[in-house]
Protein backbone atom coordinates (compact mmCIF):
# COMPACT_ATOMS: atom_id res chain seq x y z
CA UNK A 1 0.00 0.00 0.00
CA UNK A 2 1.68 3.11 -0.67
CA UNK A 3 -1.93 5.38 0.33
CA UNK A 4 -0.62 7.10 3.47
CA UNK A 5 -4.20 6.23 5.47
CA UNK A 6 -3.62 2.66 5.38
CA UNK A 7 -6.27 -0.03 5.63
CA UNK A 8 -5.85 -2.48 7.80
CA UNK A 9 -5.81 -5.58 5.75
CA UNK A 10 -9.25 -8.27 5.37
CA UNK A 11 -6.64 -10.88 5.84
CA UNK A 12 -2.80 -11.24 6.56
CA UNK A 13 -1.03 -14.61 5.84
CA UNK A 14 2.13 -14.00 7.63
CA UNK A 15 4.39 -17.02 6.54
CA UNK A 16 2.45 -20.11 6.77
CA UNK A 17 3.62 -23.65 6.97
CA UNK A 18 1.66 -26.55 6.95
CA UNK A 19 3.39 -30.03 7.58
CA UNK A 20 1.02 -33.02 7.19
CA UNK A 21 2.51 -36.04 9.56
CA UNK A 22 6.01 -36.10 10.44
CA UNK A 23 9.77 -37.82 10.15
CA UNK A 24 10.54 -39.24 6.75
CA UNK A 25 6.62 -39.77 6.05
CA UNK A 26 6.01 -36.03 6.82
CA UNK A 27 4.60 -34.11 3.55
CA UNK A 28 5.48 -30.33 3.58
CA UNK A 29 1.61 -29.09 1.79
CA UNK A 30 2.59 -25.43 2.46
CA UNK A 31 5.89 -23.77 2.37
CA UNK A 32 6.05 -20.52 4.03
CA UNK A 33 3.21 -18.68 2.04
CA UNK A 34 3.10 -14.89 2.56
CA UNK A 35 0.57 -12.80 1.49
CA UNK A 36 -2.68 -10.28 2.38
CA UNK A 37 -5.82 -9.25 0.88
CA UNK A 38 -7.75 -6.05 1.70
CA UNK A 39 -11.03 -5.31 2.17
CA UNK A 40 -13.45 -5.83 -0.74
CA UNK A 41 -11.03 -7.75 -2.65
CA UNK A 42 -11.74 -10.80 -4.94
CA UNK A 43 -8.72 -13.22 -4.78
CA UNK A 44 -8.09 -15.86 -6.29
CA UNK A 45 -5.99 -18.67 -5.77
CA UNK A 46 -4.86 -21.42 -8.25
CA UNK A 47 -2.18 -23.59 -8.23
CA UNK A 48 -0.89 -27.24 -10.00
CA UNK A 49 -3.40 -30.07 -8.54
CA UNK A 50 -1.94 -31.08 -5.06
CA UNK A 51 -0.78 -27.90 -4.26
CA UNK A 52 -2.27 -27.49 -1.20
CA UNK A 53 -5.24 -25.59 -2.01
CA UNK A 54 -7.58 -26.69 0.11
CA UNK A 55 -5.20 -26.87 2.97
CA UNK A 56 -4.42 -23.23 2.54
CA UNK A 57 -8.55 -22.30 2.73
CA UNK A 58 -8.98 -24.99 5.75
CA UNK A 59 -5.96 -22.94 7.30
CA UNK A 60 -7.61 -19.82 6.34
CA UNK A 61 -10.88 -21.13 7.60
CA UNK A 62 -9.46 -21.74 11.60
CA UNK A 63 -10.00 -25.66 10.59
CA UNK A 64 -6.50 -26.49 10.13
CA UNK A 65 -4.18 -25.23 12.75
CA UNK A 66 -0.32 -24.25 10.68
CA UNK A 67 2.40 -25.54 11.55
CA UNK A 68 4.37 -22.48 11.44
CA UNK A 69 2.98 -18.85 11.20
CA UNK A 70 0.23 -17.33 11.48
CA UNK A 71 -3.71 -16.35 10.32
CA UNK A 72 -4.54 -13.15 11.09
CA UNK A 73 -8.30 -12.01 10.48
CA UNK A 74 -9.04 -8.34 11.34
CA UNK A 75 -6.19 -7.79 12.47
CA UNK A 76 -6.42 -10.43 15.11
CA UNK A 77 -4.37 -13.35 15.21
CA UNK A 78 -6.50 -16.69 14.68
CA UNK A 79 -6.65 -19.41 16.70
CA UNK A 80 -10.06 -21.35 15.74
CA UNK A 81 -12.51 -20.39 13.38
CA UNK A 82 -12.79 -16.53 13.04
CA UNK A 83 -16.13 -14.41 13.69
CA UNK A 84 -17.70 -12.99 10.23
CA UNK A 85 -16.23 -15.43 8.06
CA UNK A 86 -17.96 -17.98 5.79
CA UNK A 87 -17.11 -21.32 3.55
CA UNK A 88 -18.74 -22.65 0.17
CA UNK A 89 -17.78 -26.07 -0.06
CA UNK A 90 -17.14 -27.91 -2.98
CA UNK A 91 -19.15 -30.87 -2.36
CA UNK A 92 -22.54 -29.04 -2.03
CA UNK A 93 -24.36 -32.50 -1.80
CA UNK A 94 -22.06 -33.15 0.95
CA UNK A 95 -22.42 -29.73 2.60
CA UNK A 96 -25.97 -28.94 2.64
CA UNK A 97 -28.17 -31.16 5.21
CA UNK A 98 -30.48 -33.02 3.85
CA UNK A 99 -33.19 -33.64 6.60
CA UNK A 100 -33.88 -29.52 6.73
CA UNK A 101 -35.57 -27.91 3.79
CA UNK A 102 -34.05 -25.14 1.88
CA UNK A 103 -35.20 -22.59 4.15
CA UNK A 104 -33.95 -24.24 7.25
CA UNK A 105 -30.49 -24.95 5.84
CA UNK A 106 -30.24 -21.24 4.97
CA UNK A 107 -31.29 -20.18 8.52
CA UNK A 108 -28.90 -23.25 10.07
CA UNK A 109 -25.76 -20.53 10.35
CA UNK A 110 -28.24 -18.66 12.59
CA UNK A 111 -28.45 -21.24 15.29
CA UNK A 112 -28.23 -20.31 18.43
CA UNK A 113 -27.32 -16.89 17.14
CA UNK A 114 -28.61 -13.96 18.96
CA UNK A 115 -31.35 -13.37 16.10
CA UNK A 116 -34.89 -12.80 16.62
CA UNK A 117 -37.28 -15.38 14.84
CA UNK A 118 -38.70 -12.37 12.24
CA UNK A 119 -34.94 -11.34 11.76
CA UNK A 120 -34.32 -14.45 11.01
CA UNK A 121 -36.87 -15.28 8.31
CA UNK A 122 -36.22 -11.87 7.05
CA UNK A 123 -32.46 -12.71 6.45
CA UNK A 124 -33.46 -15.97 4.92
CA UNK A 125 -36.26 -14.98 2.06
CA UNK A 126 -33.53 -11.95 1.25
CA UNK A 127 -30.59 -14.62 1.58
CA UNK A 128 -32.46 -16.80 -1.08
CA UNK A 129 -33.73 -13.76 -3.22
CA UNK A 130 -30.05 -12.77 -3.35
CA UNK A 131 -29.09 -16.14 -5.20
CA UNK A 132 -32.75 -16.30 -7.18
CA UNK A 133 -34.19 -18.81 -5.32
CA UNK A 134 -37.06 -17.40 -3.68
CA UNK A 135 -39.31 -19.53 -4.59
CA UNK A 136 -37.61 -22.60 -3.13
CA UNK A 137 -37.81 -22.55 0.27
CA UNK A 138 -40.08 -25.08 1.10
CA UNK A 139 -37.67 -27.84 -1.12
CA UNK A 140 -35.57 -30.29 -0.04
CA UNK A 141 -31.83 -30.04 -1.47
CA UNK A 142 -31.85 -33.41 -3.06
CA UNK A 143 -35.08 -32.22 -4.85
CA UNK A 144 -32.44 -29.40 -6.54
CA UNK A 145 -29.96 -29.55 -9.12
CA UNK A 146 -26.54 -29.60 -8.56
CA UNK A 147 -26.61 -25.92 -9.80
CA UNK A 148 -29.45 -24.86 -7.13
CA UNK A 149 -27.98 -26.72 -4.13
CA UNK A 150 -24.19 -24.87 -4.81
CA UNK A 151 -26.64 -21.60 -4.70
CA UNK A 152 -28.39 -22.65 -1.52
CA UNK A 153 -24.85 -23.10 0.23
CA UNK A 154 -23.96 -19.47 -0.99
CA UNK A 155 -27.29 -18.52 0.47
CA UNK A 156 -26.27 -20.19 3.42
CA UNK A 157 -22.83 -18.32 3.73
CA UNK A 158 -24.83 -14.76 2.80
CA UNK A 159 -27.21 -15.50 5.55
CA UNK A 160 -24.26 -15.79 7.91
CA UNK A 161 -23.46 -12.04 7.11
CA UNK A 162 -20.01 -12.59 6.45
CA UNK A 163 -17.23 -9.92 5.83
CA UNK A 164 -14.56 -12.50 4.50
CA UNK A 165 -15.82 -15.40 2.36
CA UNK A 166 -13.85 -18.70 1.45
CA UNK A 167 -15.06 -20.67 -1.67
CA UNK A 168 -13.63 -23.68 -2.20
CA UNK A 169 -13.51 -24.84 -5.97
CA UNK A 170 -17.54 -24.17 -5.61
CA UNK A 171 -18.28 -24.52 -9.20
CA UNK A 172 -15.64 -27.68 -9.89
CA UNK A 173 -18.89 -30.34 -10.16
CA UNK A 174 -21.22 -28.46 -12.47
CA UNK A 175 -21.88 -27.94 -15.97
CA UNK A 176 -19.94 -25.13 -18.50
CA UNK A 177 -23.29 -23.03 -18.11
CA UNK A 178 -24.48 -23.23 -14.88
CA UNK A 179 -21.21 -22.38 -14.19
CA UNK A 180 -21.09 -19.20 -15.86
CA UNK A 181 -24.32 -18.18 -13.74
CA UNK A 182 -22.73 -18.81 -10.98
CA UNK A 183 -19.46 -17.02 -11.47
CA UNK A 184 -21.95 -13.95 -12.00
CA UNK A 185 -23.65 -14.36 -9.41
CA UNK A 186 -20.88 -14.43 -6.99
CA UNK A 187 -19.89 -11.27 -8.50
CA UNK A 188 -23.23 -9.77 -7.75
CA UNK A 189 -23.28 -10.69 -4.45
CA UNK A 190 -20.04 -9.20 -3.79
CA UNK A 191 -20.78 -5.79 -5.19
CA UNK A 192 -24.40 -6.06 -3.07
CA UNK A 193 -22.94 -7.17 -0.03
CA UNK A 194 -19.27 -5.69 -0.24
CA UNK A 195 -17.29 -8.77 1.45
CA UNK A 196 -13.55 -10.20 0.79
CA UNK A 197 -13.67 -13.11 -1.11
CA UNK A 198 -10.47 -15.77 -1.67
CA UNK A 199 -11.48 -18.19 -4.84
CA UNK A 200 -9.85 -21.22 -4.72
CA UNK A 201 -10.02 -22.93 -8.47
CA UNK A 202 -8.39 -25.01 -11.10
CA UNK A 203 -10.01 -23.10 -13.67
CA UNK A 204 -7.79 -20.77 -15.13
CA UNK A 205 -10.47 -18.70 -17.26
CA UNK A 206 -12.28 -18.69 -13.89
CA UNK A 207 -9.75 -17.61 -12.05
CA UNK A 208 -8.96 -14.30 -14.04
CA UNK A 209 -12.50 -13.91 -14.88
CA UNK A 210 -13.60 -12.93 -11.14
CA UNK A 211 -10.41 -11.83 -9.40
CA UNK A 212 -8.81 -8.54 -8.61
CA UNK A 213 -5.80 -10.85 -8.24
CA UNK A 214 -4.81 -14.06 -8.86
CA UNK A 215 -2.41 -15.96 -6.62
CA UNK A 216 -0.51 -18.96 -8.38
CA UNK A 217 0.69 -21.73 -5.77
CA UNK A 218 3.43 -23.84 -7.06
CA UNK A 219 3.91 -27.54 -6.91
CA UNK A 220 4.29 -28.51 -3.06
CA UNK A 221 5.45 -27.48 -0.77
CA UNK A 222 3.53 -24.69 -1.64
CA UNK A 223 4.81 -21.58 -2.52
CA UNK A 224 3.73 -18.07 -3.79
CA UNK A 225 4.80 -18.45 -7.26
CA UNK A 226 3.14 -14.94 -8.60
CA UNK A 227 0.80 -12.96 -7.10
CA UNK A 228 -1.15 -11.06 -10.69
CA UNK A 229 -3.23 -8.13 -10.50
CA UNK A 230 -6.09 -8.24 -12.96
CA UNK A 231 -6.83 -5.14 -14.14
CA UNK A 232 -9.77 -6.34 -16.86
CA UNK A 233 -12.68 -3.70 -16.87
CA UNK A 234 -15.86 -3.94 -14.62
CA UNK A 235 -18.57 -5.32 -14.91
CA UNK A 236 -16.94 -8.37 -15.93
CA UNK A 237 -18.81 -9.94 -18.71
CA UNK A 238 -18.97 -13.57 -19.75
CA UNK A 239 -18.74 -12.46 -23.57
CA UNK A 240 -16.94 -9.18 -23.88
CA UNK A 241 -14.29 -10.09 -20.39
CA UNK A 242 -13.40 -13.36 -22.10
CA UNK A 243 -12.57 -11.99 -25.50
CA UNK A 244 -10.37 -8.76 -23.68
CA UNK A 245 -6.64 -9.11 -25.44
CA UNK A 246 -5.62 -8.49 -21.55
CA UNK A 247 -7.96 -11.42 -20.13
CA UNK A 248 -5.92 -13.43 -23.03
CA UNK A 249 -3.08 -12.80 -21.91
CA UNK A 250 -3.38 -13.10 -18.10
CA UNK A 251 -4.28 -16.48 -18.88
CA UNK A 252 -2.00 -17.38 -21.04
CA UNK A 253 0.87 -16.42 -18.34
CA UNK A 254 -0.96 -18.13 -15.56
CA UNK A 255 -1.37 -21.32 -17.43
CA UNK A 256 2.31 -21.18 -18.64
CA UNK A 257 2.88 -20.82 -14.56
CA UNK A 258 0.44 -23.53 -13.57
CA UNK A 259 2.01 -25.82 -16.33
CA UNK A 260 5.85 -25.17 -15.54
CA UNK A 261 4.23 -26.36 -11.76
CA UNK A 262 5.31 -22.35 -10.38
CA UNK A 263 9.00 -23.10 -11.55
CA UNK A 264 9.63 -19.26 -13.00
CA UNK A 265 10.20 -20.04 -16.80
CA UNK B 1 -31.07 -51.24 3.93
CA UNK B 2 -32.65 -53.68 1.84
CA UNK B 3 -36.07 -52.68 2.58
CA UNK B 4 -35.44 -49.22 1.40
CA UNK B 5 -33.87 -51.19 -1.95
CA UNK B 6 -36.89 -52.85 -2.72
CA UNK B 7 -38.79 -49.68 -2.17
CA UNK B 8 -36.75 -48.17 -5.19
CA UNK B 9 -37.46 -51.29 -6.89
CA UNK B 10 -41.23 -51.42 -6.36
CA UNK B 11 -41.08 -47.85 -7.15
CA UNK B 12 -39.24 -48.07 -10.36
CA UNK B 13 -41.15 -51.03 -11.10
CA UNK B 14 -44.79 -49.23 -11.08
CA UNK B 15 -43.44 -46.35 -12.42
CA UNK B 16 -45.10 -46.86 -16.28
CA UNK B 17 -48.74 -46.12 -14.60
CA UNK B 18 -48.53 -44.74 -11.83
CA UNK B 19 -52.11 -45.56 -9.76
CA UNK B 20 -53.88 -43.57 -7.65
CA UNK B 21 -52.95 -43.90 -3.49
CA UNK B 22 -56.03 -45.89 -2.73
CA UNK B 23 -55.02 -47.95 -5.30
CA UNK B 24 -51.84 -48.95 -4.33
CA UNK B 25 -52.78 -49.07 -0.36
CA UNK B 26 -55.32 -52.14 -1.74
CA UNK B 27 -52.69 -53.55 -3.99
CA UNK B 28 -50.04 -53.53 -1.02
CA UNK B 29 -52.82 -54.94 1.17
CA UNK B 30 -53.86 -57.79 -0.96
CA UNK B 31 -49.60 -58.78 -1.11
CA UNK B 32 -49.28 -59.23 2.75
CA UNK B 33 -53.29 -60.58 2.66
CA UNK B 34 -53.72 -63.23 0.20
CA UNK B 35 -50.40 -65.70 0.93
CA UNK B 36 -51.64 -65.52 5.11
CA UNK B 37 -55.18 -66.30 3.73
CA UNK B 38 -54.23 -68.57 1.51
CA UNK B 39 -52.08 -70.69 4.54
CA UNK B 40 -55.27 -70.20 7.11
CA UNK B 41 -57.51 -71.59 4.39
CA UNK B 42 -55.42 -74.56 4.11
CA UNK B 43 -54.80 -75.36 7.49
CA UNK B 44 -58.53 -74.38 8.37
CA UNK B 45 -59.52 -77.19 5.41
CA UNK B 46 -56.55 -79.86 6.43
CA UNK B 47 -58.03 -79.86 10.29
CA UNK B 48 -61.44 -79.96 9.22
CA UNK B 49 -61.33 -82.65 6.84
CA UNK B 50 -58.99 -84.66 8.84
CA UNK B 51 -60.15 -84.62 12.69
CA UNK B 52 -58.76 -85.11 14.91
CA UNK B 53 -55.43 -83.36 15.04
CA UNK B 54 -54.37 -82.00 18.58
CA UNK B 55 -51.40 -80.53 18.05
CA UNK B 56 -52.96 -78.14 14.91
CA UNK B 57 -56.06 -76.40 15.93
CA UNK B 58 -58.41 -75.10 13.71
CA UNK B 59 -56.70 -71.94 13.12
CA UNK B 60 -60.71 -69.90 13.62
CA UNK B 61 -60.95 -72.19 16.72
CA UNK B 62 -57.39 -70.68 17.72
CA UNK B 63 -58.64 -66.79 16.97
CA UNK B 64 -61.89 -67.79 18.68
CA UNK B 65 -60.47 -68.61 21.27
CA UNK B 66 -57.83 -65.94 22.09
CA UNK B 67 -60.70 -63.03 21.39
CA UNK B 68 -62.22 -65.36 24.19
CA UNK B 69 -59.16 -65.50 26.05
CA UNK B 70 -58.52 -61.61 26.09
CA UNK B 71 -61.89 -60.17 25.93
CA UNK B 72 -64.65 -62.97 26.17
CA UNK B 73 -65.75 -61.37 29.63
CA UNK B 74 -64.89 -58.41 32.00
CA UNK B 75 -62.81 -60.41 33.97
CA UNK B 76 -60.92 -61.92 31.31
CA UNK B 77 -59.82 -58.01 30.69
CA UNK B 78 -59.08 -57.61 33.58
CA UNK B 79 -56.77 -60.40 34.52
CA UNK B 80 -55.56 -61.53 31.03
CA UNK B 81 -55.27 -58.47 28.58
CA UNK B 82 -54.29 -56.74 31.80
CA UNK B 83 -53.15 -59.15 33.33
CA UNK B 84 -50.89 -60.69 31.28
CA UNK B 85 -50.83 -59.28 27.88
CA UNK B 86 -49.63 -55.68 28.46
CA UNK B 87 -47.61 -56.81 31.60
CA UNK B 88 -45.73 -58.58 28.26
CA UNK B 89 -45.94 -54.89 26.32
CA UNK B 90 -45.19 -52.89 29.03
CA UNK B 91 -41.88 -54.55 30.13
CA UNK B 92 -40.66 -55.42 26.73
CA UNK B 93 -41.48 -51.12 25.91
CA UNK B 94 -39.45 -50.12 29.13
CA UNK B 95 -36.56 -52.47 28.03
CA UNK B 96 -36.38 -51.48 24.55
CA UNK B 97 -36.72 -47.59 25.37
CA UNK B 98 -33.46 -48.39 28.21
CA UNK B 99 -31.75 -50.26 25.90
CA UNK B 100 -32.29 -48.19 23.12
CA UNK B 101 -31.38 -44.23 25.82
CA UNK B 102 -28.15 -46.08 26.60
CA UNK B 103 -26.96 -47.54 23.36
CA UNK B 104 -27.41 -44.78 21.89
CA UNK B 105 -25.61 -42.72 24.32
CA UNK B 106 -22.58 -45.38 24.23
CA UNK B 107 -22.92 -46.00 20.67
CA UNK B 108 -22.79 -41.89 20.07
CA UNK B 109 -19.53 -41.60 22.33
CA UNK B 110 -17.84 -44.40 20.15
CA UNK B 111 -19.01 -42.91 16.82
CA UNK B 112 -17.40 -39.79 18.16
CA UNK B 113 -14.01 -40.56 19.79
CA UNK B 114 -12.09 -42.84 18.16
CA UNK B 115 -10.30 -43.39 21.29
CA UNK B 116 -13.76 -44.32 23.23
CA UNK B 117 -14.45 -46.80 20.20
CA UNK B 118 -10.93 -48.79 20.12
CA UNK B 119 -11.23 -48.69 23.86
CA UNK B 120 -14.99 -50.46 24.10
CA UNK B 121 -14.78 -51.91 21.13
CA UNK B 122 -12.46 -55.21 21.89
CA UNK B 123 -15.36 -55.31 25.12
CA UNK B 124 -18.40 -55.01 23.08
CA UNK B 125 -17.67 -57.43 20.48
CA UNK B 126 -16.90 -60.02 23.07
CA UNK B 127 -20.00 -59.37 25.00
CA UNK B 128 -22.55 -59.39 22.55
CA UNK B 129 -20.89 -62.85 21.40
CA UNK B 130 -22.61 -64.04 24.53
CA UNK B 131 -26.33 -64.88 23.49
CA UNK B 132 -28.16 -62.62 25.23
CA UNK B 133 -30.84 -65.21 26.18
CA UNK B 134 -27.89 -67.03 27.63
CA UNK B 135 -27.43 -64.22 30.15
CA UNK B 136 -30.59 -64.73 31.94
CA UNK B 137 -29.81 -66.72 34.68
CA UNK B 138 -27.04 -64.30 35.84
CA UNK B 139 -29.66 -61.68 35.50
CA UNK B 140 -31.98 -63.91 37.56
CA UNK B 141 -29.17 -64.38 40.46
CA UNK B 142 -27.97 -60.83 40.38
CA UNK B 143 -31.40 -59.07 40.29
CA UNK B 144 -33.68 -61.78 41.40
CA UNK B 145 -36.67 -63.51 39.28
CA UNK B 146 -38.83 -59.84 39.63
CA UNK B 147 -39.94 -57.47 36.43
CA UNK B 148 -37.09 -55.22 37.09
CA UNK B 149 -34.57 -58.57 36.02
CA UNK B 150 -36.58 -58.86 33.25
CA UNK B 151 -36.79 -55.14 32.28
CA UNK B 152 -32.47 -54.91 32.56
CA UNK B 153 -32.87 -58.07 30.81
CA UNK B 154 -34.72 -56.73 27.80
CA UNK B 155 -32.37 -53.70 28.09
CA UNK B 156 -29.32 -55.95 28.28
CA UNK B 157 -30.24 -57.75 25.15
CA UNK B 158 -31.76 -55.08 23.00
CA UNK B 159 -28.56 -52.23 23.58
CA UNK B 160 -26.29 -53.74 21.42
CA UNK B 161 -28.11 -53.67 17.92
CA UNK B 162 -28.70 -49.81 18.32
CA UNK B 163 -24.86 -49.10 20.38
CA UNK B 164 -23.02 -50.78 17.58
CA UNK B 165 -25.54 -48.79 14.17
CA UNK B 166 -25.10 -45.24 16.53
CA UNK B 167 -21.49 -45.94 16.25
CA UNK B 168 -21.16 -46.85 12.59
CA UNK B 169 -23.71 -44.06 11.65
CA UNK B 170 -21.74 -41.37 13.64
CA UNK B 171 -18.71 -41.58 12.37
CA UNK B 172 -20.32 -42.06 8.62
CA UNK B 173 -21.64 -38.53 9.06
CA UNK B 174 -19.43 -36.49 6.38
CA UNK B 175 -16.48 -34.86 7.43
CA UNK B 176 -17.91 -31.66 5.09
CA UNK B 177 -21.05 -31.49 7.53
CA UNK B 178 -18.78 -31.43 10.86
CA UNK B 179 -16.78 -28.46 8.83
CA UNK B 180 -20.15 -27.01 8.19
CA UNK B 181 -21.12 -26.83 11.86
CA UNK B 182 -17.21 -25.68 12.64
CA UNK B 183 -17.30 -22.38 10.21
CA UNK B 184 -20.58 -21.44 11.30
CA UNK B 185 -19.48 -21.37 14.93
CA UNK B 186 -22.30 -24.09 15.62
CA UNK B 187 -21.54 -25.07 19.24
CA UNK B 188 -20.58 -28.61 20.05
CA UNK B 189 -24.06 -29.30 21.77
CA UNK B 190 -25.90 -27.99 18.62
CA UNK B 191 -23.75 -29.75 16.34
CA UNK B 192 -24.44 -33.10 18.18
CA UNK B 193 -28.15 -32.75 17.76
CA UNK B 194 -28.66 -31.06 14.64
CA UNK B 195 -26.09 -32.34 12.42
CA UNK B 196 -24.71 -36.02 14.06
CA UNK B 197 -27.53 -37.32 15.23
CA UNK B 198 -30.17 -36.70 12.37
CA UNK B 199 -27.25 -37.42 9.72
CA UNK B 200 -26.93 -40.86 11.62
CA UNK B 201 -30.79 -41.44 12.11
CA UNK B 202 -30.93 -43.96 9.16
CA UNK B 203 -28.13 -46.34 10.57
CA UNK B 204 -29.87 -45.71 14.41
CA UNK B 205 -33.47 -46.60 13.38
CA UNK B 206 -32.01 -49.63 11.12
CA UNK B 207 -30.57 -50.48 14.98
CA UNK B 208 -34.13 -49.85 15.98
CA UNK B 209 -36.24 -52.07 14.07
CA UNK B 210 -33.81 -55.61 14.62
CA UNK B 211 -34.24 -54.01 18.55
CA UNK B 212 -37.55 -54.41 18.81
CA UNK B 213 -37.76 -58.11 17.32
CA UNK B 214 -35.23 -58.71 19.82
CA UNK B 215 -37.10 -56.93 22.57
CA UNK B 216 -40.36 -59.23 21.89
CA UNK B 217 -38.34 -62.28 21.94
CA UNK B 218 -36.10 -61.27 25.37
CA UNK B 219 -39.28 -60.36 26.89
CA UNK B 220 -41.15 -63.71 26.20
CA UNK B 221 -37.90 -65.86 27.24
CA UNK B 222 -37.40 -64.22 30.26
CA UNK B 223 -41.22 -65.01 31.08
CA UNK B 224 -40.28 -68.45 30.90
CA UNK B 225 -38.23 -68.81 34.27
CA UNK B 226 -39.38 -68.12 37.40
CA UNK B 227 -42.28 -65.38 36.43
CA UNK B 228 -46.01 -65.35 37.36
CA UNK B 229 -47.67 -62.95 34.58
CA UNK B 230 -47.30 -62.14 31.16
CA UNK B 231 -47.54 -64.78 27.70
CA UNK B 232 -44.33 -66.50 28.54
CA UNK B 233 -45.84 -67.53 31.46
CA UNK B 234 -49.34 -68.22 29.93
CA UNK B 235 -47.29 -69.96 26.71
CA UNK B 236 -45.38 -72.36 29.19
CA UNK B 237 -48.57 -72.70 32.03
CA UNK B 238 -50.70 -73.98 28.71
CA UNK B 239 -48.05 -76.03 27.57
CA UNK B 240 -47.44 -77.36 30.83
CA UNK B 241 -51.18 -78.79 30.84
CA UNK B 242 -51.64 -79.79 27.61
CA UNK B 243 -53.92 -76.23 26.55
CA UNK B 244 -52.87 -76.93 23.27
CA UNK B 245 -55.41 -74.62 21.72
CA UNK B 246 -54.80 -71.69 24.55
CA UNK B 247 -50.94 -72.12 23.25
CA UNK B 248 -51.86 -71.41 19.75
CA UNK B 249 -53.54 -68.33 20.72
CA UNK B 250 -50.85 -67.07 22.41
CA UNK B 251 -48.31 -67.75 19.47
CA UNK B 252 -51.13 -65.64 17.33
CA UNK B 253 -51.39 -62.67 20.10
CA UNK B 254 -47.33 -62.73 20.12
CA UNK B 255 -47.56 -62.46 16.07
CA UNK B 256 -50.12 -59.63 16.16
CA UNK B 257 -48.14 -58.00 18.67
CA UNK B 258 -44.85 -57.93 16.48
CA UNK B 259 -46.66 -56.93 13.84
CA UNK B 260 -48.27 -53.94 15.31
CA UNK B 261 -44.52 -52.94 16.77
CA UNK B 262 -43.06 -53.29 13.27
CA UNK B 263 -45.57 -50.81 11.95
CA UNK B 264 -45.32 -48.47 14.47
CA UNK B 265 -42.40 -48.21 14.29
CA UNK B 266 -42.16 -48.25 9.91
CA UNK B 267 -44.61 -45.42 10.69
CA UNK B 268 -42.12 -43.32 12.89
CA UNK B 269 -39.65 -43.92 10.42
CA UNK B 270 -41.61 -43.09 7.54
CA UNK B 271 -42.12 -39.73 9.56
CA UNK B 272 -38.72 -39.18 10.77
CA UNK B 273 -36.64 -40.68 7.82
CA UNK B 274 -38.87 -39.31 4.59
CA UNK B 275 -35.67 -37.11 3.42
CA UNK B 276 -33.31 -40.37 3.56
CA UNK B 277 -35.62 -42.93 1.69
CA UNK B 278 -36.70 -39.94 -0.79
CA UNK B 279 -32.96 -38.53 -1.61
CA UNK B 280 -32.08 -42.23 -1.65
CA UNK B 281 -34.26 -42.87 -4.29
CA UNK B 282 -33.25 -40.08 -6.48
CA UNK B 283 -29.78 -40.92 -6.25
Amino acid sequence: MTDTTTVQPALVVDHVSHVYGSGASAHHAISDLAFSVQPGEFVSIVGPSGAGKTTLLRTLAGLLRPSEGAVIVDGNRISGVPAGMAMVFQDYSRSLLPWLTIEKNVGFPLEGKKVTKAEKKAIIQESLEAVGLGGFAKRYPWQLSGGMQQRVAIARALAYRPTLLLMDEPFASVDAQTREGLEDLVLRIRDTYGMTILFVTHDIDESVYLANRVLVLSRPPARLAEDIAVNLPEPRDQITTREDPEFIRLRGHVARLIHSGGEPE
Amino acid sequence: MTDTSTRALAARASRPAVRPRWQRALVSFAYFAIPIAAVIGIWQLVTMLNPPAPFFPQPFAIIANLWDLLFGSPKAVQQVFYGEFLQTVGRMALGFAIGAVWGIVIGTIMGLWRGARETINPIVEFLRSIPATATLPLFIILLGGGNDMRVVFIAYGVSWFVLINTSVGVGSVHKTLLDVGKVFKISPARRLFRILLPGAMPKIFAGLRIASTAALLLAIVSEFMLATDGVGYMLVQAQGRFQLLNMWSWMLALAILGLIINSLLEWIEGRLLGWHRQSKSRA
